[in-house]
């Protein structure tokens, strides 16, 4: 332990310790919404993970002669989603969808967190003409609104999985920067910084023992709450047609652009697939809205 | 601000009117007076421009119907040439000479007369165009049944046009023709006022090669003038094109008031607005719609006769897709049966042949392929190739085809069974507009794709002909025992030994296996019961003027 | 005042140059470029050759960018390759129909206002909690997702409201100025009027969810945080009614945060209009941009999205200077 640190420890200066996420951790267990929210995630997050033991069916196989020649029969004992309009079961279909939904958020949060974190850090802690010139970029970005953003990167990169998954994560990288950026210039003003510099300890442990911790929390946050918006908005991109270009991918977006002509008669298909995207998404915007409040100092020491 | 506690209630109580009121509200209508009515039609699309010369898609062809008519149609529902502006012709003994006696006392709109001298300007107009316009994405038809134009680069059917007097005129051809007659019913060889053409610079414009005639001239946009039951009103596109009653026509007047297309491209929307009586009636009715329908009441479905076919072209420029073997494995590898029986609602056969087997020259005793997973792979063993063999297979989206409802659909079906094969199928797809035809038609869409054919007149040349009877970027390939085939079909005036050779072409043809057709179907239009009088015709030739709504 | 106002809006001038920039490259960028685009598979070397002197793609890019710019700043936004009008026109008659469904939206979504204000003050409580899931559920529904749902409901299974376009099909009138509420009202007919709101209804719906949700949200957050703020408790000590509290102190303070994220909301709700129009068949800049991606449209894609962005960074500008007058500390950073 170096001196500075002992000195940091001594005048108080720690960071949040293990005090903070103790207590976060209690709050958390004890809002019923942030509850809901870790079953559907963890339900969310079991079957994308455990499907290939889930599902009853290959979700690829079709079966024309379930047809008979319309469209389509509805959940029964052998389907218990029922069967899409090429013959594949529908529960088998969600369930798998459920891998690509958990991957394309995942990978997309990845690329804009990282990118974004990157940015922001260097904005903040450059200052001065980089930061300005990161932030003018960052907010040029933020002029073009979100799926705009994402349909224009799709465009110029042609559909498929892996671009949408890169353009959604590309709209989400000024928001990480912005985060991050107003953490470090937040923290780098407050007195307890100021005082451990005026003490002499190196801005390396100050980034590490204060900055970092107290910009974790809304990161946090917002990766959990960024997973949501890339899944509704790699649907979205999907429902525009611009999606996996193999169209029997069982992405749950996709699945949904193909059903708006069987409303009228088989609107299952459209309906649980819908509500697949619901459910997930509220679990990720439930747990990242309890962390949240968990979090947010003002309502430390309130019962 | 003196906020009340309560200042929400006004417009949660405007917003909860709103739903009340909604649920019965009456829907307003413009004041329709007069016994006939006024009818709104569904269409998938805004048609490209009024001119009939200058389109090739059935939107613009369905207007140009209303309002235009030529030497000679179609009987409503057949492919029986009746006349129509003339109202008998003869051909000289050479078969070259065609005399017309004309119709007296007709008009256009604009109240010009119709005459000789206006069949033979709107003939020399087509003729004589240049540059850009000879394009086929602007004269598709002309091409089709005539060759080339003035200038002589390629031959011409076509050689002059005279006005013997006010109502007899004779066009001279350059040589006999058996189609001759029956494709001067195409909407595409409707007669115009030559004054409205002159005027509204019916001829400025340019030509875009992928999407066709692009005016500048407001002639096909708002003065299209022609001698028809319907006249032009109004066009605002991606809104309505509204036509009303022509009350000096010469025949039989319109029933109708007006008559207004309505382009909603969504075909579930088409369908929830003939249902919530927003429109009166719709064309390419979904096929799972099709018991919807039936089963509502307030609802009927119209028939329209089997006369297209979908199939998959085989594109033998990609090898190896020029071996016999591997195109019969591709044969073998596709589920028709499966696909027919459940993607069409009972209205689809499965196709033999390149042409619907109501047509004169079909062949019934054509060599016929069955889905048999083994046997493509032995076929492609037997050819020496690799498996599982890749293959690009591409098809449209944002279309819905007589014969393809769901293309997506096809494809997936189609390519699950050919996965089963012996080969691997690598999906492609473009939007129908304005890629995907005119990759198809150069050849740039992979080795299998998916594409169909609707009959524009009763002859097996508009199916067979256009296809194969001459080599094409599309297929790929050179065989000049069909070519010589088909060329003598379309030269032979009797009638018997034409039908013979048509029937030898289709047998070479469905053996030679340049694609695998799959289906003929029959499309559905849908209207509101209380429509009455609409004849559904083989070639969607099909006039408003003889339907009335029943109140 | 005046000078924050015209700090900002000199701001607003890299910030659309790069736009600008960002879009002429992007344009540039897409697969097939504009002659093959505009040319198809029958290009031929001087097919692309006369295209590429007519539409000036051969010089250098610099000089491109700079008759683009040249040619953009006096307001000719080109042709429609596909309809052969002026994209102005176009963005004439799209742009009203756009801008009607979001204000209806945004109208819908400030129920979010009294929802997040009953919400605060029965904190803590079953319906507080209640709310709350409401509100996240309403973020978590994918917009054309609930389009589709409203549709269902409301237009096919109950056939109280209609499904597609701004009006009846069987009315004609004149629209001028395309905003199809005004130039009903003007026509005095009020059927007219009442079947175009008729038609606004489920679209704003489904646009406005979103915002309403945020809305609601932001605005209990808000209510709770005044609540506990010393002048309102000094207030209450004063002896105000709770009436009064809530009027003269809370709700006007609340009302801060509650502006700023209104005017966010508009990114969201250009956005989301994209995909409400698709499902609703709306014929506003939705639809307009996405069929022009398909069609590669390359006029409308580049004027249609440099309009959006512009607006865009208006309004947000609009929003902070409404933010500064309220607020006058922000004024002095």
């Amino acid at each position: 332990m170096s001196v500075a640190e002992l000195e940091a420890r001594e005048v108080g200066l720690e960071g949040p310790s293990s005090g903070l996420w103790s207590e976060a951790w209690r709050r958390l267990r004890h809002n019923p919404s942030a509850i809901v929210g870790f079953v559907m995630v963890g339900t969310f997050v079991f079957v994308a993970l455990f499907a290939p033991l889930i599902a009853t069916h290959d979700p690829l196989e079709q079966d024309l002669s379930l047809l008979n020649g319309g469209c389509c029969p509805g959940p029964s004992a052998e389907h218990w989603f029922g069967v899409d309009a090429l013959g594949r079961d529908l529960f088998s279909r969600v369930v798998y969808g459920a891998r690509y939904s958990l991957l394309i958020g995942v990978v997309s949060v990845a690329v804009g967190l990282s990118i974004g974190l990157l940015i922001g850090a260097i904005a903040g802690y450059a200052g001065g003409w980089v930061d300005s010139l990161l932030m003018r970029l960052m907010d040029i970005m933020l002029s073009i609104p979100g799926l705009l953003l994402a349909i224009g990167i799709v465009a110029a990169l042609g559909p498929g999985l892996v671009q949408i998954m890169i353009a959604v994560g590309v709209t989400q990288i000024p928001i990480f920067a912005r985060l991050l950026r107003g953490s470090i210039l937040a923290t780098k003003e407050t007195d307890y910084i100021l005082a451990a510099r005026s003490v002499g300890i190196r801005g390396r442990v100050i980034l590490s023992s204060h900055v970092i911790p107290n910009s974790i929390s809304p990161v946090i946050v917002q990766g959990t709450l960024a997973l949501a918006t890339a899944i509704i908005d790699v649907a979205g991109l999907g429902f525009l047609g611009l999606g996996p270009q193999d169209p029997s991918t069982p992405e749950w977006g996709t699945m949904l652009t193909d059903t708006t002509r069987y409303l009228q008669t088989a609107p299952f298909l459209a309906l649980i697939p819908g509500a697949a995207i619901v459910i997930s998404v509220l679990g990720f915007n439930l747990i990242g809205d309890g962390l949240r409040e968990a979090l947010d100092p003002r309502f430390r020491g309130r019962a | 601000m003196r906020l009340s506690r309560f200042w929400f209630v006004f417009p949660l109580a405007a917003i909860a009117l709103a739903f009340a009121a909604a649920g019965c509200g009456g829907s307003s209508k413009s004041g329709s007076s007069g016994s006939g009515g006024e009818l709104v039609f569904g269409t998938a699309a805004d048609p490209v421009v009024l001119d009939g010369a200058l389109v090739s898609d059935g939107e613009s062809l369905r207007p140009i119907d209303q309002m235009f008519e030529g030497l000679v149609t179609l009987k409503d529902g057949t492919t029986e040439v009746v006349p129509a502006l003339a109202t008998s012709w003869k051909a000289d003994p050479a078969g070259t000479a065609w005399t017309f006696n004309l119709r007296e006392n007709v008009k256009f709109h604009d109240g010009t007369d119709f005459n000789a001298e206006a069949v033979c300007f709107n003939f020399d107009r087509w003729y004589n165009f240049k540059g850009p316009f000879q394009e086929q994405s602007a004269t598709y038809y002309w091409q089709t049944v005539f060759g080339g134009f003035s200038d002589g680069k390629t031959p011409s059917l076509y050689k002059s046009c005279e006005a013997k007097d006010d109502h007899t005129v004779v066009i001279n051809l350059t040589k006999p023709s058996a189609s001759f007659l029956g494709a001067l019913a195409l909407s595409n060889f409707t007669i115009a006022s030559p004054t409205a053409l002159k005027k509204y610079g019916a001829d400025k414009g340019s030509v875009d090669e992928e999407t066709g005639f692009k005016p500048t001239g407001t002639y096909g946009t708002q003065h299209p003038t022609g001698t028809g039951p319907f006249k032009f009103v109004s066009w605002t596109r991606g809104d309505r094109l509204v036509m009303e009653r022509n009350d000096d026509y010469w025949g039989d007047k319109a029933k109708l008031d007006r008559l207004i297309f309505r382009p909603i491209a969504d075909n579930a929307a088409r369908l929830q607005a003939l249902q919530s009586g927003e429109i009166q009636g719709y064309d390419l009715v979904e096929p799972q719609d099709i018991k919807t329908i039936e089963g509502d009441d307030n609802l009927q479905i119209l028939d329209r006769p089997a006369f297209n076919v979908g199939y998959v072209t085989i594109n033998q420029k990609v090898p190896p897709f020029d071996k016999i073997e591997v195109r019969q494995a591709v044969a073998a590898g596709l589920d028709r049966d499966a696909v027919v029986k459940n993607f069409y609602a009972g209205r689809g056969e499965v196709a033999k042949a390149f042409m619907p087997p109501s047509l004169e020259g079909y062949a019934d005793d054509v060599q016929t392929y069955t889905y048999d997973p083994a046997k493509a792979k032995s076929l492609l063993q037997k050819a020496g190739v690799q498996m599982p063999l890749k293959v690009d297979f591409w098809y449209p989206t944002d279309v819905s085809r007589p014969y393809m409802p769901d293309p997506k659909r096809n494809f997936e079906a189609f390519a699950a069974s050919l996965n089963k094969s012996g080969f691997k199928v690598v999906p492609h797809s473009a939007p129908w507009s304005p890629d995907y035809v005119g990759r198809v038609d150069g050849g740039k869409a992979g080795a299998l794709n998916l594409i169909g054919w609707t009959g524009d007149y009763g002859d097996p040349d508009n199916f067979i002909g256009t296809f194969f009877q001459q080599p094409t970027d599309q297929f790929g390939f050179q065989n000049e025992e069909i070519f010589n085939t088909l060329n003598k079909a379309e030269r032979e005036t009797d009638s018997a030994k034409r039908t013979e050779l048509y029937q030898e072409a289709n047998r070479e043809i469905m053996k030679f296996l340049p694609g695998v057709p799959y289906v003929h179907t029959k499309p559905a239009l849908a209207f509101q019961s209380n429509v009455k009088g609409y004849v559904p015709s083989p070639v969607s030739l099909e006039p408003f003027s003889i339907v009335s709504i029943e109140k | 005042m005046l000078k924050f106002i015209v700090r900002r809006l000199l701001l607003l001038v890299p910030i659309l140059i790069g736009l600008s920039f960002l879009v002429f490259i992007w344009i540039r960028a897409l697969p097939g470029g504009p002659a093959e685009a505009l040319l198809g598979e029958r290009a031929t070397p001087e097919a692309i050759a006369k295209i590429e002197r007519d539409y000036g793609l051969n010089k250098p890019i610099t000089v491109q960018y700079w008759d683009y710019v040249k040619t953009t700043a006096t307001g000719d936004l080109g042709t429609s390759v596909t309809t052969r009008r002026a994209v102005t026109d176009e963005l004439k008659q799209r742009f009203p129909a756009t801008i009607e469904l979001a204000i209806a939206a945004m109208l819908f979504s400030l129920l979010g206002i009294p929802l997040g204000f009953f919400a605060a003050k029965h904190y803590g409580k079953a319906i507080d909690s209640a709310s709350l899931f409401v509100s996240l559920l309403g973020v978590s529904v994918p917009i054309f997702f609930l389009a589709i749902l409203l549709k269902y409901v409301f237009a096919v299974q109950l056939g109280w409201l209609p499904t597609t376009g701004r009006v009846d099909a069987r009315i004609d009138f004149d629209h001028p100025t395309n905003f199809y509420l005004l130039d009903s009202l003007w026509t005095g007919d009020f059927s007219i009027f009442w079947d175009c709101v008729k038609h606004l209804i489920l679209p704003a719906i489904a646009l406005g969810s979103i915002p309403l949700a945020i809305i609601a949200r932001i605005t209990r957050a808000a209510v709770l945080d005044v609540q506990n703020e010393d002048y309102v408790r000094v207030a209450r000590a004063k002896g105000l009614s709770p009436r009064e509290v809530d009027s003269r102190h809370v709700l006007r303070n609340a009302l801060l945060p509650i502006i700023t994220i209104i005017g966010l909301q508009t990114g969201l709700l250009l956005s989301g209009a994209v995909l409400t129009e698709t499902v609703f068949a709306w014929p506003g800049i939705g639809t307009w941009l996405v069929d022009a991606i398909r069609s590669r449209n390359f006029p409308v894609l580049q004027g249609g999205i440099l309009f959006v962005s512009v607006i865009f960074v208006l309004v947000n500008l609009a929003v902070d200077v409404t933010y500064a007058v309220v607020n006058p500390k922000i004024r002095v950073s």
